[in-house]
C-alpha cells in the first residue's frame, strides 16, 4: 500500500450550481452537505490525505483577490483549456505578509490527516500582473514571500503536506529555473511539512532533471502529458514521487488492476524516498458522479500498489 | 461580392427576453412557442436588414448555444453533466461513447425559415469538428486525431452537404477551439479539409483569438480549403484613429497571413465583443482601410464584429453593428 490525495477544486453538483446561480436561502448548507460528502468519500476510499474540495472558490487564485491592495481584473484562459479565471491585479506591496485567506476559506472540518495545494510563485507570477513591481522576478519572489505567510499558518493548523501546483512550468517552453528555485526557497526554507510540486498541462520529460533540483520535498507528475518512460529515466531516491494516475480530463474510469501495475514498475525503476498516487489536475473537469468514482479508484490504486 | 468592404455577422445575438420566458413556460401551447421563435428570428434578420447588413442570419435565435445544440442530435454522444466555463457560468458537456454519425440536418428548419424570410446573401453557421471534439470527453476512439477525423467526415460533412442541397452557398465553420492548441493545427486543416470535401459552397472558417495571435494559424490557411477567416482583431487593439502600425497593432498579424501565401478573404474583425462601448464609425473606417492595405488587395477585406455578440445586450450589439455599417461606407468614400 502506498499513499494518496486529491488536490484542486471539485465539481460542483447540478444542485449546488443552481442554488450559487440563484443565490438560494440553502445555499450555505448545500455548499457544506457537499464538502462533508466529499471529504466522506475521501475517507472512505482510504486516501492517506484528506483535502477540501473547494467548492466556493471559482478558480484557484481567487481567496488572495481578498489581500490587500489586490484586485479582480479580466478572464483569462487557464492554458489550453475551455475553462477561465480571473486575473489578480497587485496593485501594491500590501498583499506581502498574507492574511490567512487559504486558511479561512478552508472548511473546518477536515481530519487531522489533511492536505491542500496553493499556486506556486512562478505560476502564480505568469498568471496574474502587477502594477507594483518592475520586474517578473520580482513580482515572483514578493508572491513568495505573501505564499510563505499563508502556508505558515496552514501548517500551524496541522496541513501536513502542502501541494505547490506549478502548471506554468509544465507549459512554458522557457522556463528560468534559478527563479523558480529562489521562489521555492523562501516557501520551504525550514519549513514543518512536506511540499510537493505538481506540473501538469505540459510535458515536463526535459526538465526532470531540473526539477529534482528544486527545493521541495516531492515532485508530481500528470502522466497524460509527461510520459512514464521520461520519469522511469531517473531516481527519486531524494525526492516523493506522486504519480497523476487518474484523469481529470476525461469521464473513463480507470482500471485500477492496470493502474497498479504501472505504478508499481514506475517505483520499481525509480525508487523513490516515498510513493503517491493522484489525480493530474482538478476534477472540476469532469461532473461530480465520474469525480466521486474516480476518488473511489484512486484508494483501489493506492491500496494495490506495493509498498516502497 | 462586388460591393467593397461587404458587412456581416459572425452569429449569435443575445436572445429577446420575451421569447425566453415564453418558450420555458410550461403553460404555453407548442403552437405558440414556435410563434415565438419564428417572430424572433423575423425581428433579427429584419433588423440586421434594415441596419444595412450585406450577409445576414438570425442570430442564431433559436439554438440553445453552439456546442450542445448540434450535440444533442448526433450519435455516438451521451451527455455528462455541466463543467465550469468561468466563475459559477457552466456548459453542458458530452462523452463520446461510440461512433460519431450524423442523424438529421438539425439547422434545416431554421435554414429554410431564414431563407424564406431573407432576400440578402446568407452566411450559415455550423460548429466545426475540431471544437465538438475538443470540448467532449473521448471513451471510444483511440486518439483525438481519430475522433476529430470521424467527426468532420461522419457529421460535418453530411450536415454541409444537405445544407447546400437546400441552398445554402456560404458556410461558415465556427472553431473557437482551434487555436487554443497551437500544437494540434495540422489536425484542424484536416478537419475543415475532410469537412468541406466534395462539396460546392463558400466556406468561411471562423476562429477566436487565443494567446497565440494567430501565429500557429497562419502557416496552414493557403493549405486549408476555405475561402474566407473571420477573426478576431479589434480585442487587442488601440482605440486611436490611425492608419499607422502603432494605432493598429491588432490588425498587424495580417502581415504575417500574407507572408504565408494566404490569397483568400478576411472577415476583419472591427468591433470588441467584450466592452459595451460603441466603436466609432472613424475608427472602423480606419481599421478597415489599414486591412486592405496590409492584405495588397481591398475586394478581400469583409467586415464583421470579432465574434458573435450574445454576450452583449441587444441594443449595444445593434448599436456595433450600425456604427460598423456606417465605417465601412466610410472606407468605401475613402478608398473611391
Amino acid at each position: 500500500m502506498i499513499s494518496s490525495y486529491t488536490f484542486g477544486i471539485y465539481p460542483r453538483s447540478e444542485e449546488l450550481i443552481e442554488a450559487t446561480r440563484k443565490n438560494t436561502e440553502n445555499l450555505a448548507s448545500l455548499v457544506q452537505s457537499e464538502t462533508d460528502g466529499y471529504i466522506t468519500a475521501q475517507k472512505n476510499a482510504n486516501l492517506g490525505f484528506i483535502s477540501d474540495p473547494l467548492l466556493k472558490w471559482d478558480d484557484i487564485y481567487r481567496p488572495f483577490s481578498n489581500l490587500a491592495s489586490v484586485n479582480l481584473s479580466s478572464l483569462n484562459r487557464i492554458y489550453e483549456m475551455n475553462t477561465f479565471y480571473r486575473i489578480l491585479s497587485f496593485d501594491g506591496p500590501n498583499f506581502i505578509n498574507g492574511d490567512n485567506v487559504v486558511q479561512s476559506n478552508l472548511d473546518s472540518s477536515l481530519p487531522r490527516n489533511k492536505t491542500v495545494a496553493i499556486p506556486e510563485p512562478f505560476t502564480f507570477a505568469e498568471c496574474h500582473t502587477s502594477k507594483e513591481f518592475k520586474t517578473k522576478e520580482d513580482f515572483t519572489m514578493n508572491l513568495a514571500k505573501m505564499l510563505r505567510a499563508e502556508i505558515n499558518s496552514l501548517v500551524e493548523s496541522g496541513f501536513e503536506v502542502i501541494q505547490l501546483l506549478a502548471p506554468s512550468i509544465a507549459y512554458n517552453k522557457e522556463v528560468d529555473f534559478g527563479i523558480v528555485s529562489d521562489a521555492l526557497k523562501i516557501i520551504t526554507d525550514g519549513l514543518n511539512a512536506k511540499t510537493i510540486l505538481h506540473t501538469y498541462f505540459g510535458d515536463v520529460s526535459t526538465k526532470i532533471e531540473s526539477l529534482l533540483g528544486l527545493p521541495v520535498s516531492g515532485l508530481g507528475f500528470d502522466i497524460t502529458t509527461t510520459p512514464t518512460s521520461s520519469i522511469e529515466k531517473h531516481s527519486f531516491s531524494d525526492k516523493i514521487l506522486t504519480v497523476g494516475i487518474i484523469n481529470s480530463f476525461n469521464t473513463a474510469i480507470e482500471k485500477p488492476q492496470e493502474c497498479i501495475k504501472q505504478i508499481d514498475e514506475i517505483n520499481a525503476k525509480t525508487k523513490p524516498k516515498e510513493s503517491y498516487v493522484s489525480n493530474n489536475f482538478d476534477l472540476e473537469y469532469i461532473p461530480k458522479e465520474f469525480a466521486m468514482n474516480k476518488i473511489s479508484v484512486l484508494g483501489e490504486i493506492a491500496r494495490g500498489a506495493k509498498d516502497v | 461580392m462586388s460591393k467593397l468592404f461587404p458587412t456581416q455577422e459572425i452569429g449569435s445575438l443575445k436572445k429577446p427576453a420575451d421569447m425566453l420566458k415564453k418558450v420555458k413556460d410550461p403553460n404555453v401551447s407548442d403552437e405558440e412557442k414556435i410563434k415565438v421563435r419564428n417572430d424572433a428570428a423575423i425581428s433579427n434578420i429584419k433588423t440586421l436588414e434594415d441596419i444595412g447588413l450585406d450577409i445576414v442570419y438570425d442570430g442564431e435565435v433559436r439554438r440553445v448555444e453552439m456546442y450542445e445544440e448540434p450535440v444533442r442530435y448526433v450519435d455516438g454522444f451521451e451527455f455528462a453533466g455541466r463543467v465550469r466555463s468561468w466563475d459559477n457560468k457552466y456548459y453542458n458537456k458530452a462523452r463520446v461513447v461510440g461512433p460519431v454519425a450524423f442523424k438529421q440536418n438539425f439547422h434545416a428548419e431554421e435554414f429554410n425559415f431564414v431563407k424564406e424570410n431573407s432576400n440578402r446573401e446568407l452566411k450559415v453557421p455550423i460548429t466545426g469538428a475540431y471544437t465538438l471534439a475538443d470540448w467532449s470527453y473521448d471513451e471510444h476512439y483511440k486518439s483525438k486525431d481519430e475522433l476529430v477525423l470521424a467527426l468532420a467526415k461522419n457529421v460535418v460533412r453530411p450536415l454541409v452537404k444537405d445544407l447546400v442541397g437546400l441552398g445554402a452557398k456560404i458556410i461558415q465553420i465556427d472553431e473557437p477551439a482551434a487555436t487554443t492548441h497551437p500544437a494540434e493545427m495540422d489536425i484542424f486543416r484536416e478537419s475543415i479539409n475532410e469537412s468541406v470535401k466534395g462539396i460546392d459552397a463558400k466556406f468561411v472558417v471562423h476562429a477566436c483569438f487565443s494567446g497565440n495571435d494567430y501565429q500557429a494559424l497562419a502557416p496552414q490557411m493557403p493549405e486549408i480549403k476555405a475561402q474566407q477567416y473571420t477573426l478576431e482583431f479589434a480585442n487587442r487593439d488601440t482605440w486611436k484613429e490611425g492608419l499607422d502600425d502603432d494605432s493598429r497593432k491588432g490588425f498587424q498579424v495580417l502581415k504575417l497571413f500574407k507572408e504565408h501565401g494566404f490569397e483568400g478573404e478576411i472577415g476583419i474583425g472591427v468591433s470588441d465583443v467584450h466592452v459595451n462601448e460603441i466603436e466609432s464609425p472613424e475608427l472602423i473606417r480606419d481599421r478597415i482601410l489599414y486591412a486592405a492595405k496590409a492584405l495588397g488587395d481591398p475586394t478581400k477585406v469583409y467586415v464583421n464584429p470579432d465574434c458573435g455578440l450574445r454576450t452583449r445586450t441587444r441594443e449595444v450589439s445593434f448599436d456595433k453593428i450600425r456604427s460598423m455599417v456606417k465605417g465601412a461606407e466610410l472606407a468605401r468614400k475613402a478608398t473611391s
